[in-house]
């Protein structure tokens, strides 16, 4: 068997692509409020459901369903950190018990999700055929995909970089105290960047969707390569996270391929990430973000 | 006589995961660390307990297996994530147990995959059910009451109270000469030790051990036992432990009394996460506080002789 490596660093291109779109919230939110928030798998299920309800219920299609699915999430994100994690923030919670709650409210969501819907696997009626690229085998969608990516990457790096939005999201991250004697309004900060990042784990859960299929454990599903691209690229850090998802996206697709040589289950294909992981946390925990330390 | 079986059964569980609980006790309440991955040491319990009884071996040197095995792998897995912040130890475990739940799902040759193993139970059914879970119930409050025994004398001894100043101020504790990586790495394998007994104790109560058993949801129970019973509280994580079989055996008979627009079990889990987010923001310290620590020198300085020769001189 001839293993075609376009094909390959192409998958992987398409994986790192979710990843990043998925994770660049977790990151950004883990470096702002000082906690993994794991109920952000939940926030990616979510997405994907109201993607699938505005697309194939109301029928108002795709990009309505981005849009709406980006916004209705946002909003929950914002609320989640209004709601339950500031006011434990402010007793004084432990990171611990910040992490306990937002597991807690993951299982809220996810079972609230599975019981209005369904647990039942959804599939989205439109489907994307392949078709050939050159050497490579392509659906429309991943284009799609790629190219969101490729936007959201330029766009954040343009809020991050020129916007005082940005200046005031890398100056909280990196000492809020300090933020806050320049007059920066810390929790107005905080809210916009759980609500940016609550949105695109939404949009990464309706491309996700539209790829596969749509069910409530859809985010818990890749909400492991996730944290390791967090971890990966250093926490809350956005180039950092750029990086590691690309990492992450070749390392499980030369990884598949690896399984198949080796004869052992593609399931293990999460393991890969499982393993990047526990490398970063032995040998480099502060992640890639030592390569850049100026952003 | 159906209710006493069914109530003894739900005892039997409760000791099971009352040995649980107090491991995440141990972790948690005493030395400050986030397990989130307690079900994959309860599944290497299960599993090792499972294989090994299947090829002969006595079902105490099982359990024994289950907890060494259980230990080693709790402090292989803790050791790159203890020397760093809670959260990474977190992310790390939690990832562990999906993944090996992954590989007893998918090596069919070791683990029986989706089918799970049977296990042949210790005490042999001898007409009696009521016997047989009688004798159940005696084995699992034996090896409870040890754990118990064992969580209880560690967590008032000198090496406890190293442990409880390691979670309150891990640099303070560091700077008064204790190696705070070493005092967590023990407590993490006592802690998956445990674990790995209960784990043992439920594939042979069950019988039959399958990987769905082994879900995160498992883990985030034992968190809410201990978390509602009141960490570093013993007591607390066995109070804990009863609530919540209990709350989970009501759940499961009103499953099939009451007509909600609601399923149950979905039902059951959303109003778990909720509980603990409340018991979170308005009861973090849990239903029953942690005792103060009690030593000799403590009294003695409070009470005993010092205050008398003050006096007398």
């Amino acid at each position: 068997m001839t293993i075609n490596w376009a094909q390959i660093l192409f998958n992987s291109v398409v994986t790192g692509s979710l990843y990043l779109i998925g994770a660049v919230g977790l990151t950004l939110t883990y470096g702002l409020s000082n906690f993994p928030n794991f109920a952000h798998a939940e926030l990616i299920t979510l997405g994907a459901f109201i993607g699938y309800f505005v697309a194939e219920r109301l029928g108002l299609g795709l990009p309505t369903a981005f849009v709406m699915a980006f916004l209705c999430t946002g909003a929950v994100g914002f609320l989640c950190y209004r709601g339950i994690f500031q006011p434990l923030a402010k007793r004084g919670a432990t990171i611990i018990h910040l992490m306990v709650a937002s597991i807690a409210l993951g299982f809220v969501f996810r079972h609230s999700i599975g019981g209005a819907w369904t647990w039942k696997p959804l599939y989205f009626t439109a489907t994307w055929s392949a078709f050939d690229l050159g050497p490579l085998r392509v659906t429309g969608l991943w284009l799609w995909l790629i190219l969101a990516a490729v936007a959201l990457a330029v766009i954040m790096h343009l809020i991050l970089v020129k916007t005082k939005i940005g200046k005031a999201i890398r100056a909280t991250s990196s000492n809020p105290e300090l933020a806050l004697a320049s007059g920066i309004n810390v929790d107005r900060i905080i809210w916009l960047t759980w609500f940016i990042g609550a949105g695109l784990a939404a949009v990464a859960g309706v491309f996700r969707a539209a790829d596969t299929q749509v069910w409530p454990m859809t985010g818990w599903d890749i909400i492991l390569p996730m944290f390791a691209v967090a971890i990966l690229g250093g926490i809350g850090n956005y180039y950092g996270a750029i990086a590691a998802a690309f990492i992450i996206g070749l390392a499980e697709n030369i990884g598949v391929v690896g399984l198949i040589a080796l004869g052992l289950s593609t399931t293990y294909r999460i393991g890969i990430a499982f393993l990047i992981l526990i490398i970063t946390l032995i040998m480099k925990p502060q992640g890639l973000a030592m390569l850049f330390r100026r952003a | 006589m159906d209710i006493l079986l069914y109530f003894l059964d739900l005892l039997v569980f409760v000791g099971i995961f009352g040995i649980v609980a107090l491991s995440l006790n141990l972790e948690f309440g005493f030395a400050g660390l986030a397990n989130f991955g307690k079900v994959a040491f309860f599944l290497i319990g299960a599993y090792t307990y499972a294989i090994l009884s299947q090829i002969g071996i006595p079902f105490y040197l099982c359990l024994i297996a289950g907890a060494l095995i259980s230990a080693i792998f709790g402090l292989l897995i803790s050791l790159p994530a203890l020397r760093l912040r809670a959260d990474y130890l977190a992310i790390a475990v939690l990832a562990f147990g999906e993944i090996l739940r992954m590989i007893v799902k998918a090596e069919v040759w070791l683990a029986g995959g989706d089918w799970g193993i049977s296990v042949s139970p210790v005490f042999t059914w001898m007409g009696s059910e009521l016997i047989y879970r009688l004798e159940n119930i005696g084995l699992v409050s034996f090896c409870l009451f040890i754990c118990f025994l064992v969580v209880q004398l560690l967590a008032n001894s000198p090496y406890g109270r190293v442990m409880r100043a390691i979670r309150e101020d891990e640099i303070a504790a560091e700077a008064l000469g204790k190696a705070r990586a070493k005092y967590k790495a023990q407590a993490f394998m006592l802690g998956s030790a445990m674990a790995g007994v209960a784990g043992g104790l439920y594939a042979q109560y069950l019988q039959c051990i399958v990987p769905g058993m082994f879900m995160p949801m498992v883990t985030f129970t034992v968190w809410i036992m201990v978390l509602l019973g009141g960490p570093a509280n013993n007591w607390g994580a066995l109070l804990g432990a009863g609530l919540v079989e209990f709350f989970d055996r009501g759940a499961n008979i009103a499953k099939d009394y009451l007509i909600l627009p609601i399923d149950p079990s979905n039902l059951q889990y959303i109003l778990f996460g909720a509980l603990i987010i409340f018991v979170l923001l308005y009861r973090p310290q849990g239903l029953l506080k942690e005792s103060p620590v009690k030593t000799k020198a403590l009294e003695a300085a409070r009470y005993g002789r010092g205050s008398v020769k003050n006096e007398g001189s």
